[in-house]
């Protein structure tokens, strides 16, 4: 059994060689300055995420909050049965929570506000949000925080950020608006949707004991 | 070159990571392997797929593994079923032992799975990672490479007289020295049990739990009872390398005792 | 080359993904393999962006080619979806661990 699926694997590992083979000599790639030149800004990849291919970004990120709204789902309904076990504090936990939290929103902002100057944008920041409030998490303990943020409208803060995005998409896509600042309001955003939707994937994996 | 060295380290830490046996090193394997991943990427001048794939895959991907696996995992135990500890009742299963293992898994998330082995194969399955404790009908006989907890049920050693014959006794129990010599071995109570009645054996060496379990269905009325003097009592058996989950059972045994469960529980299963 | 050794990885992880996501039983373990074998594809159009002497897409950085800016893009938001596929599906496992009392594939295609 195990040598029919090594043998299966080979073959497709040899066929996918001939493909790779097949694509070469790769023809010249396309100069990344007209595309952004076009679109005002300056970094390639933002101009093609959020300009040339706007329409798939934001089905993607449809399907985002579409999977964070199945996780809700599944998992609302678990509930912890029995006694929940005393929650340790470590001071070191704490103290390095309290002075992380603030460079990492920063640079999270800045990520997602000069994504489309230079790497970065709406995604890697939502990331990096996301892990920063996980971080909180571990410091203050998952319940209370999440009683401090009040899920519900934390929800509707993401709801709210992604009516904004399809809005603001359908502004760019129909009336072909080619400025930065519309680049901007994307990225943050995305960035803010992204986050609450890995914090909340996190907070309902953690609520197990009340503590991650 | 550097792109060369780096897709040779990502790969080894793939491979690495997939053929552990246990899953948090896989997790983190799979981790580093994603920040080497995102390394090759800036070689590969893709700076913003890079950052992405470190915020993403090294950071949250990490992180919600490590936290899915705090709510799964399970915990084996291989035991040999003796009433009133451990023992099947129908389709599901009762007891103290089971009952204190039950309160012990959902107290470090973890589900319980049980394989009902005869006693002897007990200590070579814990011995060899297969089970993570012992539990059940099981004396310990002072193994050399297994733990046990505190004692949970005091008891002693037993030798029920019913007939001429020779000595029977369950394979891999403690005997008392003075009881050395030949005897025939039995894989579990239940067989040494009718092997008395069907006057294979003379006498058979138990303990005083199985013996009550033997009077309670009364297998032997008229037999001749001589207990003992050496004191043993039940525990679990553990992996001796398994500090963790020593330290959490201990923990748990303690915190019991301290509340008066255990005294409470063991009052209520063996009156 | 740079991109051909990528390239070679690539195919390589995703063939490795794909054996583990077959081969092991336990859920998570072959979860682990899909993440690799996302990486994998996710490498191969990145590869596939590259040229030789290749500097990122963004303006103002020097003469020179650069990337193909493209693949790149199209990766991008893959990245972030396959982080939220996998929430999904490692939700899915907590729900039937928390049902089932077992990870292991057999055993839970046995008992239906």
């Amino acid at each position: 059994m195990r040598v029919l699926l090594a043998l299966a694997l080979l073959g497709l590992g040899g066929l996918l060689g001939l493909g790779i083979a097949g694509l070469w000599p790769r023809p010249e790639p396309q100069d990344p300055e007209p595309v952004a030149r076009a679109w005002g800004v300056a970094n390639a990849v933002a101009a093609v995420v959020l300009g040339v291919r706007l329409w798939d970004t934001l089905f993607e990120v449809l399907v985002y909050v579409v999977a964070m709204v199945g996780v809700r789902f599944f998992l609302g309904g678990l509930r912890w049965r029995g006694e929940l076990p005393p929650v340790a504090e470590t001071p070191l936990l704490r103290r390095s929570a309290d002075l992380l939290l603030g460079p990492i929103l920063v640079f999270a902002l800045y990520v997602a506000a000069s994504g489309h100057l230079g790497p970065g944008g709406g995604f890697p920041a939502g990331a990096l949000l996301g892990s920063a409030l996980l971080l909180l998490a571990l410091a203050k303990g998952v319940e209370r925080l999440s009683q401090e943020l009040y899920e519900p409208r934390l929800e509707s803060l993401e709801y709210l950020a992604v009516a904004l995005l399809l809005f603001l998409g359908a502004v760019v896509l129909i009336f072909l608006v080619r400025a930065p600042a519309a680049f901007i309001a994307a990225n943050l955003l995305i960035a803010l949707e992204v986050a609450i939707g890995a914090w909340a994937v996190l907070h309902r994996f953690a609520s197990a004991r009340g503590e991650v | 070159m550097v792109a060369v060295l780096l897709s040779a380290l990502a790969f080894a830490l793939a491979l690495f990571a997939l053929t552990r046996k246990r899953l948090l090193l896989g997790v983190i394997g799979v981790g580093a392997h994603s920040l080497v991943l995102a390394g090759l990427y800036l070689v590969l001048a893709a700076p913003d797929v890079a950052l992405t794939e470190a915020a993403v895959g090294f950071g949250l991907v990490t992180f919600v593994y490590l936290l899915a696996l705090r709510r799964t995992g399970k915990l084996v135990v291989a035991a040999s079923p003796l009433y009133p500890l451990f023992y099947p009742e129908g389709e599901r299963i009762a007891g103290l032992e089971w009952e204190i293992l039950e309160r012990f898994a959902r107290w470090c998330h973890r589900d319980l799975e049980v394989i009902w082995v005869p006693r002897a194969e007990i200590p070579r399955l814990v011995r060899s990672g297969e089970a993570h404790l012992g539990a059940g009908g099981f004396l310990p006989n002072a193994e050399p490479d297994l733990r046990y907890t505190r004692t949970l049920v005091p008891t002693r050693l037993v030798r029920v007289r019913g007939g001429e014959g020779p000595l029977g006794a369950v394979a891999g129990e403690p005997s008392p020295p003075q009881l050395d010599g030949e005897r025939k071995l039995f894989e579990d109570a239940a067989e040494l049990a009718k092997a008395l009645a069907r006057g294979e054996v003379g006498s058979a060496l138990t303990d005083l739990l199985h013996l009550r379990e033997w009077v309670m269905r009364d297998l032997f009325p008229e037999a001749e009872v001589q207990v003992l003097p050496e004191e043993l009592g039940f525990a679990f058996a553990l992996n001796p390398e398994d500090e963790e989950l020593w330290a959490g059972l201990e923990e748990f045994l303690a915190e019991l005792e301290r509340r008066g469960e255990l005294a409470e529980l063991v009052r209520r299963y063996l009156e | 080359m740079e991109s051909l050794s990528a390239l070679a990885l690539a195919v390589a992880l995703a063939l490795l993904g794909l054996w583990v996501l077959v081969g092991r039983r336990n859920l998570v373990w072959k979860l682990l393999g899909l993440n690799v074998a996302s990486g994998g594809s996710i490498l191969f159009l990145v590869a596939l962006s590259h040229r030789p002497g290749a500097r990122p897409p963004i303006l103002g950085l020097g003469p020179g080619p650069a990337a193909d800016a493209l693949p790149q893009a199209l990766v991008l938001t893959a990245i972030v979806i396959h982080f939220a596929t996998l929430a999904l599906a490692l939700a899915l496992v907590i729900l039937l661990t928390e049902r089932r009392h077992t990870q292991d594939s057999r055993k839970l295609e046995e008992e239906g």
